[in-house]
């Protein structure tokens, strides 16, 4: 190496490849993807977050809940997402497309929360939440700085947002505990997180059919993956059971949430 | 070469930004390992300081990382290059007041980017915990310091003729692109959904690969002959290392993607990348063994460093397969390789670099042997410690998440244990680093003493033994 021109080439030649490989490629494939427009619903999928569930994910972000949870759900031959109730169906890029900032997370010190509002068998509901923060849990802090602790004023009445706390963190009498916009943000947003409609990249292909076989079973030929985990989406319908075209035929589309509710 | 003829004049009159830089390095270290301690002691008991909003867990995780990796990593890695630079120049730095006030400002935007976080800015990007805000003053301050290392690699008086000169080279002129790359991707005009996760895997992997792992391999390529006496072996072959590192081993951030909502390939090029990366550590081992019986404490450090950084390497390629990837995805196998590169290799060859380098650039011998002993000691011990415990709390963690029965209440029980270990591993990796700043200090500080030791005679007493 004597040259510094052909050096200088060579380095920018190694930073701009892997760039090019990587976040340009992905880009090139992933930019331009839409929403799935279905047309027996006559909507889109996915929805735009509501303004507050988009702010709730800043502040998801701003506190770092990422470092103990994920958000993205895996194929049930790769880990026990799925068999946990953590979701139906695997997380696809089209989920996240209308996210502000997405937090797939890297380490699982509590659950998955990619789809924490169609959890099984009990998904939380924003006053669920609200308690799990002020009061954490086994492996979880307790987020009280997100909640203010006041004095119901003389003939005031309580607020209606007031957490109903009981035992020993049950306020003293005259006081309340109320979850201040970031806490409702966060619950907001998190109580939004639904795999609101099964986009057919996340229909899995389902294993070949051997001659004979009436139903879908679970292949013997992967002992890495739990028993159960096969099982779910099998037992839901929600793997094509004709396999004849690999490609899902984009109109009956089997909805994980029911309608009214999407469009509310 | 006889130690004592590489003695030169010239790191005396590069000394105040090499000190500077260096010994920012230090205070963060000493900075980073306190928070390291709170954010494991977190971990083991959430409810530790969950009352301060500032330190949540999430935000102490990555202070601390910023602190070691762009408050100690960077000002050590960058002082030691500039340092190998110029000796390759062989004559004394020029624009030092740029490297000074850049090394200056440098800490003042890594100390913005810790408030930051701490106030509400976290970035949620791994290996980049820092607000935006802070990035543009960030990349002017490098692009000043690197002002320094440009005039040094320009002004030279040989060809590019050895292996230091171009991972420094490398390690000192490419990060700024990363950061500028990132800031536009991710913070100026962001992507779109996961695209921004993928962004983030690549910037991660080339912090990594382009920046960091050139900057310490610079250091050993320079001190490794130097320690040993010996011309490095198969030594045709480093070229051929060093290229397959900054070609290959930026695509190799995907593995950390594997089976997410992200195109497929990218992981399965990880896969195929992290064992070509392999041919590239199979070379540096091949060219710097000698350093692993060679005399001295800077010797020990680099050497345990090496064989860190390769025993990194083959644990990135096998996690990158999807059987491994099924087992140690999600879990704290995942800390324990990212605490073995930046630790248990980074940390070790820059520390043994500045066991070597210090003496040379203040001319005066290392204030206590013993204390150069213990810092070996709890640094070994620590990064075992740390290693283990993680591992150790993977194992169970692994086994319990792929059984859907298992409650995470069981887990979360069950980590525990190993997670006290952790505590006590960054308990005693602080100690080490304290009395390794101290010993420094008291080092540097003798430069005012006229009495002290005088510099070089004989030269055997720069180099601490190691036992």
């Amino acid at each position: 190496m004597k040259s510094n021109f052909l050096f200088l080439v060579g380095l920018a030649g190694a930073l701009g490849l892997s760039w090019a490989g990587i976040v340009l490629g992905s880009n090139a494939q992933l930019g331009g993807l839409a929403p799935y427009y279905d047309e027996n619903d006559q909507a889109s999928y996915p929805g735009w977050m509501a303004g507050q569930a988009a702010r709730g994910q800043l502040v998801y972000r701003d506190l770092g809940c990422a470092a103990c949870h994920t958000q993205q759900v895996r194929r049930p031959d790769f880990g026990s997402d799925q068999a946990r109730g953590w979701g139906d169906r695997q997380s696809v890029a089209r989920d996240y497309i209308y996210q502000p900032a997405p937090q797939l997370g890297s380490l699982r010190v509590g659950p998955d929360l990619g789809f924490l509002a169609d959890h099984k068998p009990l998904a939380p509901d924003a006053d669920d939440i609200l308690h799990l923060l002020y009061k954490g849990a086994p492996g979880m802090p307790s987020y009280k700085f997100l909640f203010e602790k006041r004095e119901i004023g003389a003939g005031a009445q309580p607020s209606a947002v007031a957490l109903n706390l009981v035992g020993r963190d049950r306020p003293a009498p005259g006081w309340e505990v109320v979850p201040t916009t970031r806490a409702v943000a966060l619950a907001a947003y998190l109580t939004n997180l639904k795999a609101s409609y099964t986009f057919p990249e996340a229909v899995p292909v389902p294993p070949e059919k051997k001659e004979g076989e009436a139903t879908p079973a679970p292949k013997p030929a992967a002992p890495a993956a739990p028993p159960a985990a096969m099982a779910a989406p099998v037992a839901k319908g929600a793997v094509p059971a004709v396999p004849a075209s690999p490609l899902p035929s984009p109109t009956p589309q089997p909805m994980i949430t029911p309608t009214p509710k999407a469009t509310q | 070469m006889s130690p004592k003829s590489e003695y030169t004049p010239v790191d005396a009159a590069s000394s105040n930004p090499l000190l500077f830089l260096l010994f920012s390095g230090l205070a963060w270290l000493v900075a980073a390992g306190i928070l390291a301690v709170v954010a494991a002691l977190q971990a083991h008991s959430p409810d530790f300081l969950s009352g301060c909003r500032f330190v949540t867990y999430g935000r102490m995780v990555p202070m601390a990382e910023t602190a070691f990796v762009y408050g100690w990593l960077a000002n050590a890695g960058l002082g030691l290059a500039l340092w190998v630079l110029g000796r390759l120049a062989g004559e004394p730095l020029r624009a030092q007041n740029w490297a000074l006030y850049g090394a200056g400002f440098w800490n003042l935007g890594v100390t913005g980017a810790i408030i930051g976080t701490a106030c509400g800015d976290r970035t949620g990007f791994e290996l980049l915990a820092l607000p935006s805000y802070v990035q543009l003053l960030l990349f002017a301050s490098y692009g000043a310091i690197a002002v320094c290392g440009l005039l040094a690699w320009s002004g030279r008086l040989r060809d590019l003729a050895f292996a230091s000169h171009w991972y420094a080279a490398a390690g000192l002129f490419l990060f700024p692109w990363l950061l500028s790359i990132a800031h536009v991707m991710l913070f100026a005009a962001p992507v779109r959904g996961v695209e921004q996760a993928v962004v983030a895997s690549w910037y991660a992997q080339a912090a990594w690969s382009l920046w960091l792992a050139p900057l310490f391999l610079a250091l050993a390529y320079y001190v490794v002959p130097k320690l040993t006496g010996k011309v490095l072996p198969s030594y045709e072959f480093a070229a051929l290392g060093f290229w397959t590192l900054l070609f290959i081993g930026g695509f190799t951030g995907g593995r950390h993607l594997l089976g997410g909502p992200v195109p497929a390939w990218i992981s399965s090029m990880a896969t195929v990348c992290s064992a070509l990366v392999l041919f590239h550590l199979f070379i540096v081992i091949l060219n710097l063994r000698g350093v692993l019986g060679a005399p001295g404490i800077a010797a020990k450090f680099i050497g345990f460093g090496l064989l860190a950084y390769v025993l990194s390497g083959l644990t990135d390629a096998l996690t990158s397969f999807y059987g491994i990837a099924l087992r140690t995805q999600f879990t704290y196998f995942e800390a324990a390789q990212k605490a073995l590169a930046l630790y248990g290799a980074a940390t070790m060859v820059l520390s043994g670099g500045i066991y070597f380098a210090l003496p040379r650039i203040t001319g005066k011998a290392w204030f206590s042997g013993a204390l150069v002993r213990a810092h070996l000691g709890a640094s070994v011990l620590g990064v075992l410690v740390v290693l283990a415990s993680l591992v150790l709390a993977s194992v169970t963690q692994s086994r319990e998440l792929l059984d859907p029965k298992v409650p995470f209440e069981d887990i979360v029980a069950h980590a525990r244990g190993p997670l006290a270990g952790v505590v006590l591993g960054e308990v005693i990796l602080l100690l080490g680093n304290v009395l390794f700043a101290a010993n420094a200090g008291l080092t540097a500080a003798r430069i005012l003493n006229l009495s002290a030791p005088a510099a070089f005679s004989p030269p055997a007493a720069l180099e601490t033994p190691a036992s």
